[in-house]
């Protein structure tokens, strides 16, 4: 990220820079048709040309409105009510027909798949997308996407289908399509949202790269990779404008603490390291002044520990939720399978897998190695093309999905694939009954899931009344509700904020307390680490590697790690710098050994 | 994957080769001529529309997508043979109901329209690049909305169909039984209308956004990247195929000439 970092800093002295002043916003507020609370209130920002902005904020912040004012998305295609004023190079944009903002400011979200066309077969002509639209001569095309292509170093991609490539790949694309219309402001929501930390790493160093030429950049963003490699980073709140100072200072534990935030590790290390904000997010620093300051770091380390794993504010604890009874999960066997899809493509291609009962174990691996192909055989959904899955010894070939549901519950990656209810409750209540639980195991059930996923006062709303945050717990939710022996989850946490996430980690703690048998995919690298006993690591459908995180994070296993376009979580990234075996998983352990 | 594409098969054949308002217009001729004309010629449109499919190699491709509407297609058939209302000319007798024989040729009709109808789209989809549609459609003067909702529609139905599968997918996970009787399978497809469609307005509106951000229809003028070949047998055939619409109307309106 230092890359990023350094690319945003010193973009001041880099290429042609528009004239103007890029990006300003003037004490903005938004509010959107029924809602009494204002998502946006009184928020002020500028962005000038060469810069990368960051927004942060837990979910519910105004993060997304924000990048949808800056683009004058709202109120010209999101209907909102808007006070205050945003220019882009001196225009206003809202309000403005879409003619005064295209080509001068352009927009990309976090689902990389939809933010193509969706109608063009090769890259080059989905750059060429809006140039069209523009009305660019066709004779000046081909050299200017050739240009691009080029400048964002992805001329590989150029003749291949938008819709085959990776998550990472398209939002690059995607964000180059926006480039290609000349825009000088170029605004993101949570673009690295899906993708991996190979993808993730890949914008990050883009946008650095695009400020370097000029562009003025406001992302909303989670992800410390790309938020650490802005010049400043505002911290929302509430709809309200936190702070706006360096990414180190406006994620210092100072600022987030008082908000029952939780601190990034990066940050808190660099903290304890007595590190300046400006050095926050610099890897190399931080081990430097850690392993100087060995002698004084207890001292350090104490003070800038104020919380457990799990930050405050999320209103429940691992004990609080019990699952119905202690049941014991089942063992679960995979031998030889292979998948291959009807279109030929071998998504899984020998996977051989013994899971204990009562095990938690979590699939990592880049977007199409085959994690979820897999985890479709554990409950069904997927019948292996070649090998068996079997369930306690017992071969599930024979066994309809809806049987296996007693024993397997499956939480799908997008939540709008799975509901269909038109209350909470009701979305809850779906597979109790199916189930035939009875009316008194199905009522416990439901309150009880109702309260782990802290829906019980939303439990009367349309599921697609609620954010998608809050969706994905609804799911969740529907699949707690049966009780299942086998959790099955992919992605659970993407999309989620701190909160969302220690949520999540403690509902699978009490299953796994109860003997439950866990498997998930996640991206998550830091939650895998501190949720998962067992770490399995997938490749071009096979597993590559299989053990404990302390071995999985290794630093001698780095490069079978990025080789699978992964990398060990910040912790154990500088727990490894510093020669500590086994590498600590997260701050606290970090810290606590080195004093 | 299907999104890119929708139902589209790449290739090569002189029904692909056509320009894509020549085989709108014969697409809404056979349409046309399947609702207008006697019930006598759906037999020949579906034959003639299988020797088509055959010539371009898509017979088989053709053929698998009829279960798509497999279901509405019998139970249009079965629901007007047993209770068409009025009809007296009993044919069989099962159980307590009757199949009439009014009744079935009605089911039969309605049912041979729709197939023909299907038949015909699917063929057009499978054999037209959605882009070139859009671009030929705004490059004749037609409005960006139009266009827009026309490629959505294009795009639309396979896109349906996979997030139909995914949340039938998410019932059977959560321990609904959808294999079975015909009636069991009835009542799972009908609760999964209202959030299919739902989804896919949230789906569409993220997709407009995305136009949106390249500035689709913001400015006049918009050029075309893509060349989309109109060869001289369309601008011969294009004014037969309106022709033949013409004689089509004049024929349903006013009954087979008589010689």
């Amino acid at each position: 990220m230092s890359e990023a970092a350094a690319a945003g800093n010193e973009a001041a002295g880099g290429g042609e820079v528009p004239a103007g002043t890029g990006l300003r916003i003037e004490s903005a507020s938004v509010r959107y048709p029924g809602r009494r609370e204002p998502a946006l209130i009184d928020c002020s920002a500028v962005v000038g040309h060469g810069e990368v902005v960051g927004v942060a904020g837990p979910t519910n912040a105004g993060k997304s409105t924000l990048p949808l004012l800056a683009a004058g998305f709202i109120p010209r295609v999101v209907r909102a009510k808007v006070g205050g004023a945003v220019l882009v190079d001196g225009t206003s944009v809202v309000g403005t027909r879409a003619s005064a903002v295209a080509g001068r400011v352009g927009i990309v979200f976090a689902t990389p798949a939809n933010q193509l066309s969706a109608s063009k077969l090769t890259v080059r002509e989905e750059l060429a997308f809006g140039l069209e639209n523009l009305g660019l001569p066709r004779a000046e095309m081909d050299p200017r996407i050739d240009q691009l292509l080029a400048r964002l170093r992805i001329e590989h991609l150029a003749d291949r289908e938008p819709f085959s490539l990776s998550g990472g790949e398209q939002q690059r694309v995607a964000i180059a399509s926006i480039v290609a219309m000349g825009t000088g402001v170029l605004v993101l929501d949570e673009p690295t949202a899906q993708l991996d930390p190979a993808g993730t790493r890949e914008i990050a160093v883009l946008l650095g790269e695009l400020a370097r030429s000029g562009t003025a950049i406001l992302c909303a963003e989670h992800d410390p990779i790309v938020l650490g490699g802005t010049v400043r980073c505002l911290l929302l709140d509430g709809g309200r404008l936190v702070i706006e100072d360096l990414p180190g200072a406006a994620l210092g534990s100072a600022v987030l603490a008082a908000r029952g935030l939780a601190t990034p590790t990066l940050v808190r290390l660099a903290e304890a390291a007595g590190l300046p904000p400006a050095l926050v997010f610099d890897e190399a620093a931080i081990t430097v002044a850690l392993r100087r300051g060995r002698a004084t770091a207890a001292n350090a380390a104490t003070g800038a520990t104020p919380t457990s794993p799990s930050p405050p504010g999320t209103g429940l604890t691992a004990a609080e939720w019990r699952p119905a009874a202690d049941r014991p999960g089942p063992a679960v066997s995979i031998e030889g399978l292979v998948h291959r899809y009807p279109n030929g493509i071998e998504a899984v291609r020998g996977v051989d897998l013994s899971i204990r009962a009562g095990e938690s174990v979590a699939i990592i691996g880049q977007n199409g190695s085959g994690k979820t192909t897999l985890i479709k055989h554990f409950n069904g959904l997927l019948r292996p093309t070649g090998g068996r899955v079997l369930l306690d010894g017992v071969d599930i070939a024979a066994r309809p999905v809806n049987q296996l549901a007693a024993t397997v519950g499956f939480v799908f990656q997008n939540p709008d694939d799975q509901l269909f209810e038109r209350s909470v409750e009701r979305e809850l209540a779906f597979g109790p009954r199916n189930l035939r639980l009875g009316q008194a195991v199905a009522t416990r059930n439901i309150n009880a899931a109702l309260a782990a996923t802290g829906l019980t006062a939303d439990r009367a709303t349309n599921p697609y009344d609620l954010n998608v945050s809050a969706r994905k717990l609804v799911a969740l939710g529907g699949v707690l509700a049966m009780d299942p022996s086998l959790l099955v989850l992919d992605e659970p946490t993407a999309g989620q904020d701190d909160r969302g996430i220690a949520r999540i980690g403690a509902i699978l703690a009490a299953l796994a307390g109860a003997g439950r048998t866990i498997v998930a995919i996640t991206h998550d690298m830091e939650f895998a680490a501190r949720t998962f006993g067992r770490i399995i690591v997938m490749r071009g459908g096979r597993v590559i590697a299989d053990g404990p995180p302390q071995q999985i994070f290794a630093a001698s296993g780095a490069d079978l790690l990025a080789s699978a376009g992964l990398e060990p979580p910040p912790a154990a990234r500088i727990g490894a710098r510093l020669g500590m075996d086994p590498v600590p998983l997260d701050a606290d352990e970090l810290l606590s050994r080195l004093s | 994957m299907a999104a890119a594409s929708g139902y589209y098969r790449p290739g090569a054949s002189w029904l692909h080769r056509r320009n894509p308002v020549t085989k709108l217009l014969a697409l809404l001729l056979v349409v046309v001529a399947a609702f207008l004309l006697p019930p006598i010629s759906l037999p020949v449109l579906l034959a003639l529309l299988v020797v088509l499919a055959a010539t371009c190699g898509l017979a088989g491709a053709v053929a698998r997508t009829l279960r798509i509407p497999a279901l509405l297609l019998i139970s249009i058939l079965l629901v007007n043979a047993f209770f068409f209302p009025g009809a007296t000319n009993r044919i069989a007798g099962v159980g307590p109901f009757w199949i009439t024989s009014e009744g079935l040729a009605f089911g039969l009709n309605a049912a041979g329209r729709l197939i023909v109808a299907f038949v015909a789209s699917v063929l057009f989809l499978q054999t037209t690049l959605a882009d070139d549609l859009l671009e030929t459609l705004i490059s004749r003067g037609v409005s960006y909305r139009i266009s827009f909702v026309v490629l959505a529609a294009v795009q639309m139905v396979p896109r349906l169909q996979e997030r139909a599968g995914s949340i039938l997918e998410a019932q059977q996970a959560r321990g609904l039984a959808i294999s079975g009787s015909f009636r069991v399978r009835l009542r799972a497809l009908v609760p999964l209308i209202g959030p299919v469609l739902l989804g896919s307005l949230i789906d569409v509106r993220e997709r407009t956004f995305a136009l949106e951000a390249r500035g689709f229809g913001a400015l006049p003028g918009r050029t075309a990247y893509r060349r989309v070949a109109d060869p001289p047998l369309d601008r011969v055939l294009r004014p037969l195929l309106l022709l033949a619409m013409l004689g089509v109307v004049a024929v349903a309106l006013f009954g087979l000439p008589r010689f």
